[in-house]
């Protein structure tokens, strides 16, 4: 336990500090610093700073996927290569022969598990921070960047009753252990939700009709059925600084796949038709999405307007011979 | 390092229990990465931008390197795999002492270094292209 610690120390300062600088920030704002809804909202600003620094992930995340487009006829040769050869030496074949492909092309659909990777550190320490409280709060400690003072301020606060540091399952909500039931059950299904509808826009809307007939969708649909599953185990055991971490980690995923559908859609699914309309309709030239073959987009290039014959300048006092 | 021992000739008891517990950490990570490979990977599919898949180049690693240098590698490979790294074809490094074994014996080759070195077919088989 004291390794794991050791390892989360670091995490924990910076999680504590952005926290403790939110909560600094609110507190100059006028909001009552021991106020349950001011520590909320510097969660709340946890979130966003930990989600708009893995932005650029997510872009290069993107633009590779993006690039899958460019490489399509290849990939369709090796299809046809290793059609019918199903046994498990021609698949390793294959994923061989695919992954030198898209060494060649310099893209990669596969994000690789780093992503994934750093929120885990981040989590976990933000877990420690807002699960330990009670216990430092008693012993009137410190937690990284927060004093005795934040954390005792923090334990004690609550928002509509149900105290940040209780849970559904370990109790700590006292006479208003109500209160944090109803509020976690409210957020593992806002949690679920969001997934669902995040899940449904990207099948529904910005998936090619190639992607959807490929492996990838066995494991989107899996993770449709297993991430419920998580929430609910894990809304019923963390407190409820921890849920209001999640809920607006997973609400900010769906707002940024929303952008993304409308604004930069996979070339070939619905949504780049309905942007290219969109577009149309208000009379702009087409843009070329990412990953699209720059020789397509000339085809719809603004129309330069009826032609008129340009007038030929012409000095009056020509001198006639 | 050796590699784990499941040789044929009689060996006296002593060298056996000595050989069990010097490859006792090598078989411990082989069965769990084994049992990772069982049980998690399929769960959210392919990942990973390398051939082999970080848990099969760990696996092989282990296998033929034993359990320190395995495990280096393997620990160089999970660096490796990050956004920033455009993936690929990456095999595990080959270990002249494992080959030497399986030159005396190819009946010992494990399945893993089968399934991380597939023989790619010709190009043009007969297949009409496209």
């Amino acid at each position: 336990m004291d390794f794991i610690n050791a390892i989360l120390t670091p995490f924990t300062w910076v999680v504590s500090w952005i926290m403790w600088a939110f909560h600094e920030g609110f507190s100059w704002l006028g909001m009552d610093p021991a106020n349950g809804w001011t520590w909320t909202f510097s969660i709340i600003g946890l979130v966003l700073v930990i989600r708009a620094a893995l932005i650029p992930v997510f872009v290069k995340q993107i633009k590779a996927q993006r690039g899958m487009q460019a490489l399509q006829p290849d990939l369709r040769k090796l299809q046809q290569k290793y059609k019918g050869k199903t046994d498990q030496l021609s698949r390793q074949a294959m994923t061989q022969e695919q992954m030198a492909l898209y060494k060649k092309h310099g893209t990669n659909p596969f994000s690789a598990c780093l992503p994934l990777l750093i929120q885990m550190p981040f989590f976990f320490a933000l877990f420690n921070v807002l699960n330990n409280t009670a216990r430092a709060s008693d012993n009137n400690e410190g937690i990284g960047a927060l004093t005795p003072e934040d954390i005792r301020q923090f334990d004690e606060s609550s928002i509509f009753g149900a105290p940040l540091s209780a849970s559904l399952l370990h109790g700590g909500g006292g006479e208003n252990q109500v209160a944090v039931v109803v509020l976690s059950i409210i957020m593992i299904l806002a949690m679920t939700a969001s997934q669902f509808i995040t899940q449904k826009q990207i099948m529904a809307k910005n998936m090619s009709e190639e992607a959807l007939a490929s492996p990838f969708m066995r494991q989107q649909q899996m993770m449709l059925y297993i991430l419920p599953l998580v929430f609910g185990i894990g809304g019923i055991n963390f407190p409820i600084g921890v849920l209001i971490y999640w809920t607006t980690t997973n609400l900010w995923t769906m707002a940024q796949q929303f952008i993304v559908i409308r604004r930069m859609p996979t070339p070939g699914s619905p949504a780049a038709k309905a942007l290219a309309e969109r577009r149309a309709k208000k009379g702009l030239p087409m843009v070329p999405l990412l990953g699209e073959k720059k020789t397509e987009e000339p085809a719809v290039e603004a129309p330069a307007g009826p032609k008129v014959q340009r007038q030929q300048p012409q000095r009056k006092n020509r001198k006639k011979k | 390092m050796t590699v784990s021992g499941h040789s044929p000739e009689s060996v006296p008891a002593g060298r056996l229990a000595a050989r069990f517990v010097w490859t006792l950490p090598q078989n411990i990570l082989i069965l769990l990465l084994k049992g990772y490979r069982k049980a998690v990977s399929p769960l959210y599919g392919q990942v990973c931008r390398f051939f082999p898949s970080c848990s099969a180049y760990a696996l092989e690693a282990v296998t033929v390197h034993g359990a320190v240098k395995g495990t280096w590698l393997a620990g160089r490979r999970l660096a490796r795999c990050h956004p920033w790294n455009e993936g690929g074809v990456d095999h595990v490094p080959s270990s002249p002492a494992f080959e030497e074994k399986l030159r005396e014996d190819p009946s010992l080759t494990p399945r893993i270094l089968v399934l991380n070195h597939p023989v790619i077919p010709a190009d043009d088989d007969g297949r009409a292209a496209v």
